[in-house]
């Protein structure tokens, strides 16, 4: 069965860089979301066993998503995306739940590397 | 007055996100020079005749206190100005951020918005023509800079920019703002571009969405 993933970001450009920065052997469902607030959506929709999520969007950022899923199952991994490339960007964040930090413009050969590293079946 | 034709869906979203990588730069590099959390924003971009600029900055600034503003023209594949614009009251604040310990005099302080300046439009162009270089004709990628000078003091937002004294007819206007947790400053980026530079980011922009 496909994996379903969830796509997050308010560039549609930035979405599409990110999909084509997918290994072509992972065998995925992608749902796409252009702020927090579809994404929340979507997830409560069961669409994001896995969720890249940009930080810098308008109407519900990044953070604020991450906060709001911790008043939720979580049982998603989420890896997010963004050009905020301060250091103290990626602590807050991973302090909020996510599992890591990409920063962007996102490659195909990191993002293998970290899907590997959490035992994503490719 | 001329026509003035917007960037279509399309190369607005590839320049604002384009512009968001390139800020995520400036940021890291404001972070590291004042030792504190930078706040990023999303890219505002529009297209907007000349007559329209000082009531568009003033809009982005959006703010009814005095502002200072400091200038730095940049010029290579694509050409224009970017100008960052300080509240006053954020002016006050750099120099405890950046440690000094007595009060700033005033030519201390100006001193100081002119390096944060050239940090900030240095990182935010450079990552921008930086992500584009190669795209379009005998793009090298390549930019040079003025030196950054003082435009306006104290002044109102829709006075910063005088638009009866430019020969342009319209411009693309960016704004990006950079604001500090825990603080009260915030200073905005804006970069303008001349009617020719716009056409010739229509193309590059064009290309590098194809390219996709």
């Amino acid at each position: 069965m496909p994996t379903p993933i969830l796509v997050v970001d308010d560039s549609a450009m930035a979405r599409k860089m990110l999909i084509r920065a997918l290994p072509p052997t992972w065998d995925v469902e992608i749902t796409q979301a252009g702020n927090g607030v579809e994404a929340i959506e979507a997830y409560r929709a069961g669409k994001a066993d896995v969720m890249f999520l940009d930080l810098t969007m308008p109407v519900m950022d990044g953070y604020q998503v991450l906060e709001c899923l911790q008043n939720e199952d979580l049982n998603s991994f989420v890896i997010v995306v963004s050009a905020d490339i301060q250091p103290v960007a990626q602590e807050r964040v991973l302090k909020l739940g996510a599992i890591a930090f990409v920063k962007k413009p996102v490659t195909a050969e990191v993002m293998e590397t970290v899907l590997k590293q959490y035992g994503v079946a490719l | 007055m001329s026509v003035v034709v917007p960037l279509s869906e399309d190369q607005r979203d590839a320049l604002q996100e384009i512009t968001n990588i390139a800020m995520g730069q400036a940021a890291s590099s404001l972070a590291n020079l004042l030792d504190t959390f930078v706040n990023l924003s999303v890219p505002r971009i529009n297209v907007v005749g000349v007559e329209k600029l000082p009531s568009a900055i003033s809009q982005l600034v959006g703010r009814e206190t005095d502002v200072t503003a400091v200038r730095q023209s940049f010029q290579g594949y694509l050409r224009g100005e970017a100008i960052v614009i300080y509240g006053n009251d954020g002016c006050k604040e750099l120099g405890d951020l950046m440690g000094y310990d007595e009060e700033l005099d005033r030519s201390a302080e100006l001193e100081l918005l002119l390096d944060v300046s050239n940090v900030l439009v240095g990182a935010c162009l450079g990552g921008m023509i930086e992500q584009l270089k190669g795209v379009g004709e005998n793009n090298s990628g390549e930019l040079s800079f003025s030196a950054p000078s003082m435009m306006a003091e104290n002044v109102p937002a829709d006075a910063v920019i005088n638009a009866s004294k430019l020969t342009w007819t319209h411009a693309l206007l960016m704004e990006v703002n950079f604001s500090l947790e825990s603080h009260d400053f915030i200073s905005h980026l804006i970069m303008l571009m001349p009617e020719q530079a716009i056409d010739k980011m229509r193309g590059i922009l064009d290309e590098f969405i194809a390219s996709f």
